[in-house]
């Protein structure tokens, strides 16, 4: 990728380098099917993402609005430093001018309760993991039922279900969810369980959803062997599907899962690689289930291999975008309830999107980075700055920019009460307050 | 740069330990590499090879000796079957930070060290049974088959899948090797260090666990799924009965069917699975199906009896596990007076002298001679299992094998 360098800077060289490692982050974040250009805002050091059909075409999609308005408002002077050559916009004048084209445009947003639309399949997800789950053990059964309780967000199961029907409508096959679709939406309840139950061993977490955790209750050891047991009737479940491809897809979710648990254990040396080893940690622990759950009922529903890949960006984005909410969550959503956010993930020690982009504003968060919080008052700076930069807002940001792409994606699904809510659902997701 | 990678590894685990397990391990890497040349470039070598099929009578009395001919059959030692797992990248970050649990007494360097370097007791037959099992049954009559689809007798499918076995043992006794840190005492080692031990033993056994469930989907037979995970399923249901719950020698419920039953769940399931999945792979009829299950089931069964019974009547070798759950004693608990149960009632487990009365009385009870018999009976089992396949090299070296397990020293 060439750029066009309008205006220099002291520091050059070192900061080049930091766009091209973030571009990179982007390229991953964004897919590289597409031609997708950069615009970067120098002042803050963020990269502002903008698809190409922006400059080419005279109307822009939200995305993009937000995108050029955010950079325009931080611009005081030529804050754009890099644009690829190839962009005809490649002055801030032009971006000035064409933001406020897209500024008068209204959203369009659809009155569609996601959950209602499948709400009968929804209801009886519950139970028909407890019967998966069936065993004479009584110890056995308490604990793999435990987090089967309908408390949960049950987020997975709704995006499987939502993107059986939308696809089942496009192939024109019916307007129902297929049984073996239905399963697939209680196979992947079952992993994120699974791995949420071996997290908490992980991570030494004494709650989950505001009850006890499994381990504080009854051990490490026995909840690690639960949590295999469930994987095991997972399984089980998967196979009844008789698709080896579907199978396939499923099992590299598992995959993903450990590969992401292990790139937390280590944070990147170098702090430019940081942001995209934070982005490929994310895709691997949270996107990658929902990404192949939408691929895998998409296959079920017969879509092409062209559809079904659309199915999996929807599913990769949304999860991407879920998390980045849910990571910037952990710096707002306590404060509004209990004054002061938990910062759970600072605990922890790991580095989330608002970290990374608050530590480009604020340098001295990066040695903190690397020794992962664990000099005293670290938790407690770490969180101030956090508070004091802009990096909540840039999260949330590139959170609905993923949101945006997901919507994207489904273009071409045909038009329907599953496809609306769908997008809707991409839209909600960024609004969620816990 | 295979072996340079297993060298850092296993230098970066063992540095601080033993050079003589390195030492050991290294001399073996050679065989390896030449057993696997040859595989490629002579497929059939095995299968050409004129060999005297020897009779029972000279079978080989030692264990070691069976594996080892059973090894050259299927032309790949299995040892390393997990071994290869170990390659990757996760891997080697876990043996990293091993490390720091040098010293300490967290399980996960006992079964990390026996995973490499087999003890006497635990090496690994599963996948070498499974991959016999399938020689045994050779090519499926039905579908044309040409002999580059078979390296040594086997489908790569069947390989794969006793590769997928392996691991998914290794990787229970991993998960099973966690530590409850609220019931850790002070000489376990500081709490942080079986935290953190804990966490490698997790992280390593669902690796393992997930590259087993990924290389299953890739064996590209739903069936085969199921019947692997249901065994996964049972392993852990193992760990969750109430004979297992139960470790007061004085529990009087344990009967022996309880016993085969929490045999068959944690320690027969996964074997029988396999060996049936091995006759699915290929294609074999229901009836072939049945029969690998069975011998699988009942392979198992004599084992775990030789071993009970060997760990019950030689002292130096009494595992850890209480003498209420072993075969003996559960047989014991159904001969025995109402007199004689006392022995089992009072015994206390600090006490030499107090474990050989307990050892007296189940002999004088005939305990221990019906456990025997049991063992001998579930070994004619497996080899009547293996009537439906007809002579080989291959069945031959299953029935060597079954016979030097069972066999009581």
């Amino acid at each position: 990728m060439s750029f066009k360098v309008l205006k220099e800077t002291r520091h050059f060289n070192k900061w080049t380098q930091n766009v091209i490692e973030q571009l990179r982050a982007c390229e991953f974040l964004l897919g590289n099917s597409e031609d997708y250009r950069y615009a970067v805002h120098k002042r803050s050091q963020n990269v502002v993402i903008c698809s190409s059909s922006s400059c080419h075409s005279h109307r822009l999609c939200p995305t993009h609005r937000t995108s050029l308005i955010y950079t325009t408002l931080n611009a005081n002077t030529t804050s754009i430093l890099a644009l690829p050559s190839t962009c005809q916009y490649s002055n801030v004048q032009a971006v000035r001018a064409f933001s406020t084209v897209g500024k008068d445009e209204p959203d369009v947003y659809v009155d569609i309760d996601p959950y209602k639309l499948v709400e009968a399949d929804m209801a009886s997800l519950a139970n028909d993991i407890k019967k998966q789950l069936n065993t004479q053990e009584t110890l056995l059964k308490t604990m793999s039922h435990y987090y089967f309780d309908g408390k949960g967000k049950t987020f997975r199961p709704l995006v499987a279900l939502l993107m059986s029907k939308a696809c089942n409508i496009s192939t024109n096959i019916s307007d129902r969810v297929m049984s073996k679709q239905k399963t697939v939406a209680i196979v992947a309840e079952m992993i994120h369980t699974a791995s949420l139950v071996h997290d908490d061993v992980i991570d030494a977490s004494d709650t989950r959803r505001g009850q006890c955790s499994l381990n504080k209750m009854y051990g490490q050891r026995k909840s690690i062997l639960v949590g295999d047991y469930i994987l095991s009737q997972a399984s089980i479940a998967l196979a009844s599907t008789g698709n080896p491809q579907v199978i396939t897809i499923l099992s590299s979710v598992l995959e993903d899962l450990v590969s992401g648990e292990f790139m937390q254990l280590g944070s990147k040396e170098d702090e430019n690689e940081r942001f995209s080893h934070y982005l490929k940690k994310t895709y691997k622990k949270t996107a990658s289930l929902i990404a192949n759950t939408c691929k895998a009922v998409a296959i079920l529903g017969q879509c092409d291999d062209y559809m079904s890949e659309k199915a999996y960006q929807y599913g990769r984005n949304l999860g991407i975008a879920f998390q980045l909410v849910d990571d910037l969550l952990d710096f707002v959503s306590s404060e509004l309830v209990m004054g002061k956010p938990t910062a759970a993930d600072l605990k922890l020690g790991l580095a989330t999107a608002p970290v990374l982009f608050a530590a480009q504003e604020f340098p001295e968060l990066h040695p903190m980075i690397m020794r992962r919080f664990t000099v005293d008052g670290d938790v407690e700076t770490a969180r101030h700055l956090v508070a004091k930069s802009e990096g909540v807002q840039q999260t949330k940001l590139l959170a609905s920019q993923h949101s945006q792409e997901a919507i994207k994606s489904l273009q071409e699904f045909r038009a329907s009460d599953a496809r609306l809510a769908l997008e809707r659902l991409a839209r909600i997701l960024l609004e969620r307050k816990s | 740069m295979q072996s340079h990678a297993l060298e850092s590894i296993f230098f970066k685990l063992y540095s601080e330990t033993s050079l003589v397990y390195l030492t050991k391990y290294l001399n073996v890497i050679p065989k390896i590499r030449s057993n696997q040349c040859h595989c490629l470039h002579f497929p059939n070598r095995n299968i050409i090879q004129t060999r005297k099929y020897a009779s029972h009578r000279d079978a080989p009395k030692s264990f070691s000796k069976a594996v080892s001919d059973a090894e050259k059959l299927v032309g790949y030692p299995t040892s390393f079957l997990s071994l290869r797992c170990l390659l990757s990248d996760e891997v080697s970050n876990i043996a990293y930070h091993m490390r720091k649990l040098v010293g300490t007494k967290h399980p996960l360097l006992k079964t990390a060290r026996g995973m490499v370097f087999d003890g006497k007791n635990n090496l690994q037959i599963r996948g070498l049974l499974v991959m016999l099992v399938s020689k045994a049954a050779g090519p499926n009559s039905q579908a044309p088959y040409t002999e580059q689809d078979m390296i040594s007798g086997v489908y790569p499918s069947q390989r794969a899948l006793a590769e997928i076995t392996e691991v998914i043992y290794t990787a229970s006794l991993i998960h099973k090797g966690i530590v409850n840190l609220k019931d850790i005492v002070p000489e376990d080692g500081p709490l942080i260090d079986m935290e953190f031990g804990n966490k490698m033993a997790v992280l390593s056994g669902d690796y393992l666990l997930s590259s087993a469930c990924s290389g299953l989907a890739k064996l590209g037979n739903p069936d085969v799924v199921d019947l692997v995970a249901r065994a996964i399923g049972d392993m852990m249901t193992a760990e969750f009965t109430e004979t297992f719950e139960t470790t007061n020698t004085s529990q009087i419920s344990t009967r022996f069917t309880d016993w085969l039953k929490q045999t068959r769940l944690s320690l027969g399931s996964l074997l029988a699975h396999s060996c049936r999945s091995a006759m699915t792979l290929a294609g074999h009829s229901k009836y072939l199906e049945e029969m690998a299950f069975s011998f699988g089931e009942n392979v198992i069964y004599a084992q775990q009896l030789c071993k009970e019974i060997t760990s019950f009547t030689n002292q130096d070798e009494q595992t850890s596990q209480s003498p209420g759950s072993l075969a003996p004693v559960v047989l014991f608990r159904e001969l025995a007076s109402e007199d004689e149960m006392s022995y089992l009632l009072n015994y206390s487990p600090d006490s030499v002298y107090s474990y050989n009365k307990l050892l007296n009385v189940v002999r004088r009870t005939g305990a221990l001679e019906k456990c025997q018999d049991l063992c001998v009976q579930y070994r004619n089992k497996a080899i009547a299992s293996l009537d439906c396949f007809k002579e080989s090299d291959a069945k031959l070296a299953l029935i060597n094998m079954v016979t030097a397990i069972s066999s009581i020293k």
